[in-house]
């Protein structure tokens, strides 16, 4: 799906990202624009989806670079490198992103905001949400429905849950790919029938460092010393949990019912809210910190104005489970709901210390798709004169 | 000097190797003779009998080149070079028809010592808990970057990363600068020598040479009459070789018997004489079946003869062609 129909001008685009700036700088986002021309290898590590988009070009020495192809990685290598490194720290940036695309233009607008080492996460998070949502509404685009999900939710309900770690990697990814609940917890199909089912069961009961011990022990007499990367203990481990797996055939009916439950959870977020800790109440699961954590950003929302009733939560909005490590939200434009999102956000722990950083800072930011906008025309600009 | 340049048709054919022998052999059995200029170095050849071709002899890496670019009309290459190389290859080509040499399949392959590793969900799993332990991804030697980003992509593994590898890709995990490979086998015994094993579902392309056009070429009136002459000689090398001519003589032909014939051998009537002389064309794997038939109908006698072209009105590959250019 391409943007709509509606073929912006240059001078409106031009216009419209001129009013974004700066209202992202009055709103405490000074900008800061990473150089077009960027160290390739920044992006490597950020999975072979990007990669596969890069526009790469190479130097006389042979050093590889590439256009950016979004704003969030330079943002955080340029704090990391400032002094404000590890210090609370508010960013915004407009311009043009670079991906190879074939359904549409390789070249986009693209703003945005990202917020560093806020003491408060959940002020944070409520923070970039009210501010993305006043920056659209002060282009014209105030009608939009927004839909937000949690994570962190997920993974905390997932521990709470006494799960082999194959079953808790499992639900988190299928819950990230938007798999069905029966997707999920359906057992993987093999192509062919020769597996080592026979020796799983003979292993399945058996003490586990015994058994780990004897998988060890046959990977050495076969000879086996270079494994790939994998250490002998671990593929011997992962083989034990494959047992445990097999022994246990169907997975625990009482967690099925919990997990469904809890993936049917979509509704305005105080009746979520309060579903959540029913499920928490009934089930005895410890969901406490992570539904005080929701129920503050409520708080946080509220208070900023948003009107957080007219919101849709869902327990199975996940954008992106590898890089978003707790709220992630989205809004449409309820004139065209098929379309695209015109912003979305969320929060990415992880990705400083990935990226070099010291500590764990927290991270939260939203971009905000110009070219997704809808745009008044010649005449009806006053907002921007 | 004088000569007015015609529009040429560009035959892209391999250069060297076992791909060159079997491509040679493949249009001389269907009668299109290379005629290589000066000696065997010259890169530029034509075909005997036929002007207007000019035969390109070049790696099979740059035909795929010369196919996006519309630089060559025609090529003989492996599908796996074509899906890798050109982006929404069926866009800018057509495979026109496999040509039964070149085989090889594409396939992800892991060090045989995963003994918890047999499929691609496994691979899934194991390159989470790889990097969740370690903080970086598993590395995946190869040097078909687009098949493994499209098969990984389509299986839901994300979490590895390629390191391209331009030779002897089977090393890397024992080389320890990768710890799976995506990598072309024929055998396999390659990867067995270095301790790899094929996953269960990691074959992700069965290739084997394919006698290829390119869409974005400029196909005149000239070059069109050109292929079709090529595609024409192909498609009846290719009929003669997989039929046979059955003759036999039946006093009393019932109009029916030819209907059987049909149904029971996919035989098809090529002539049939009042004294009760027929022939009949039929697959080359059915052909004593049908001759044991005969004889049950009646036949004295039943002759087979092997062909050398069927060329017909209808040319498959000419219209599969044609179809897809403007």
């Amino acid at each position: 799906m391409s943007v709509s129909a509606d073929p912006t001008s240059a001078a409106a685009k031009r216009a419209a990202s001129a009013a974004l700036i700066a209202h992202l700088e009055a709103s405490g986002y000074p900008r800061f624009e990473p150089p077009i021309l960027q160290k390739a290898d920044l992006f490597f590590n950020s999975g072979e989806d990007i990669r596969s988009q890069l526009y790469l070009t190479s130097d006389l020495s042979g050093a590889e670079y590439c256009l950016r192809p979004e704003y969030t990685i330079p943002v955080c290598a340029h704090y990391l490198a400032s002094e404000a490194a590890g210090l609370a720290a508010t960013y915004s940036y407009c311009g043009p992103a670079f991906r190879f695309r074939t359904d549409g233009p390789s070249e986009f607008l693209q703003a945005g905001l990202e917020n560093f080492g806020h003491p408060d996460r959940e002020a944070a998070d409520a923070e970039i949400l009210g501010v993305t949502l006043d920056a659209v509404a002060a282009l014209g685009q105030s009608d939009v429905d927004v839909r937000f999900g949690d994570n962190g939710l997920i993974r905390d309900l997932v521990a709470a849950l006494d799960l082999s770690p194959q079953w808790q990697r499992r639900i988190l990814r299928g819950h990230a790919q938007d798999k069905s609940l029966d997707a999920i917890l359906a057992e993987p199909v093999n192509g062919k029938g020769s597996d080592h089912t026979g020796v799983l069961a003979a292993l399945e009961g058996v003490d586990k460092k015994g058994a780990r011990a004897l998988v060890e022990d046959l990977l050495s007499i076969a000879g086996i010393s270079s494994v790939g990367g994998r250490s002998v203990a671990e593929i011997a481990d992962r083989f034990l949990e494959q047992a445990a797996l097999r022994a246990g055939e169907e997975f625990p009916i009482e967690h099925r019912a919990v997990l469904k439950e809890f993936l049917d959870i979509e509704t305005d977020p105080d009746q979520a809210s309060s579903r959540l800790r029913q499920l928490a109440a009934t089930t005895g699961l410890d969901l406490g910190v992570a539904l005080d954590r929701f129920d503050a950003r409520l708080g946080f929302m509220a208070a900023r104005g948003l009107d957080v009733a007219d919101f849709t939560f869902s327990t199975r909005f996940a954008r992106d489970l590898e890089y978003y490590t707790g709220f992630v939200f989205e809004a449409f434009d309820r004139a065209r709901p098929q379309e695209e999102p015109i912003v979305g956000g969320g929060r990415y722990d992880g990705l400083l210390k990935a990226l070099g950083g010291e500590g764990d800072i927290g991270a939260v930011g939203a971009a905000i798709w110009i070219e997704r906008l809808q745009l008044p025309q010649r005449g009806q600009m006053d907002w921007w004169r | 000097m004088s000569d007015v340049i015609k529009p040429q048709l560009v035959l892209a054919v391999p250069s060297k190797g076992r791909l060159q022998e079997n491509a040679s052999a493949f249009f001389a059995r269907a009668g299109l003779q290379f005629v290589q200029g000066r000696g065997a170095r010259d890169y530029r050849g034509k075909i005997a009998g036929l002007d207007g071709v000019e035969v390109a002899f070049v790696s099979t890496s740059e035909i795929v080149t010369h196919l996006a670019a519309g630089t060559a009309h025609l090529g003989v290459t492996g599908e796996d070079l074509v899906r890798e190389s050109i982006a929404d290859a069926d866009s800018k080509c057509e495979l026109l028809a496999p040509l039964g040499f070149g085989h090889a399949n594409v396939i992800v392959a892991v060090p045989q010592a995963w003994i918890d590793v047999r499929t691609m969900a496994d691979l899934e799993d194991v390159a989470v808990a790889f990097r969740a332990r370690r903080g970086e991804r598993m590395r995946v030697a190869t040097k078909y970057v687009n098949l493994t980003r499209r098969f990984f992509a389509e299986r839901h593994v994300t979490d590895y990363r390629i390191v391209e590898s331009l030779g002897a890709t089977e090393g890397a995990p024992a080389a320890g600068t990768a710890e799976l490979i995506v990598d072309i086998t024929t055998t396999g015994s390659t990867l067995a020598a270095n301790a790899l094993k094929i996953l269960d579902d990691g074959v992700i392309l069965r290739s084997e040479a394919n006698f290829v056009a390119s869409l974005t070429a400029p196909w005149t009136v000239e070059t069109r009459e050109a292929a079709r002459i090529i595609l024409s000689r192909i498609a009846a090398e290719e009929v003669a070789r997989t039929t046979r001519e059955v003759s036999a003589r039946i006093a009393q032909v019932d109009i029916e018997l030819f209907a059987h014939a049909e149904v029971l051998f996919a035989a098809r009537p090529r002539r049939h004489l009042a004294d009760g002389w027929l022939t009949l064309t039929c697959p080359k794997d059915k052909v004593a079946a049908l001759a044991d038939w005969l004889l049950t109908q009646g036949a004295a006698e039943v002759t087979v003869a092997q062909l050398d072209y069927v060329f017909t009105d209808k040319n498959k590959l000419y219209e599969k062609l044609v179809a897809r250019l403007p």
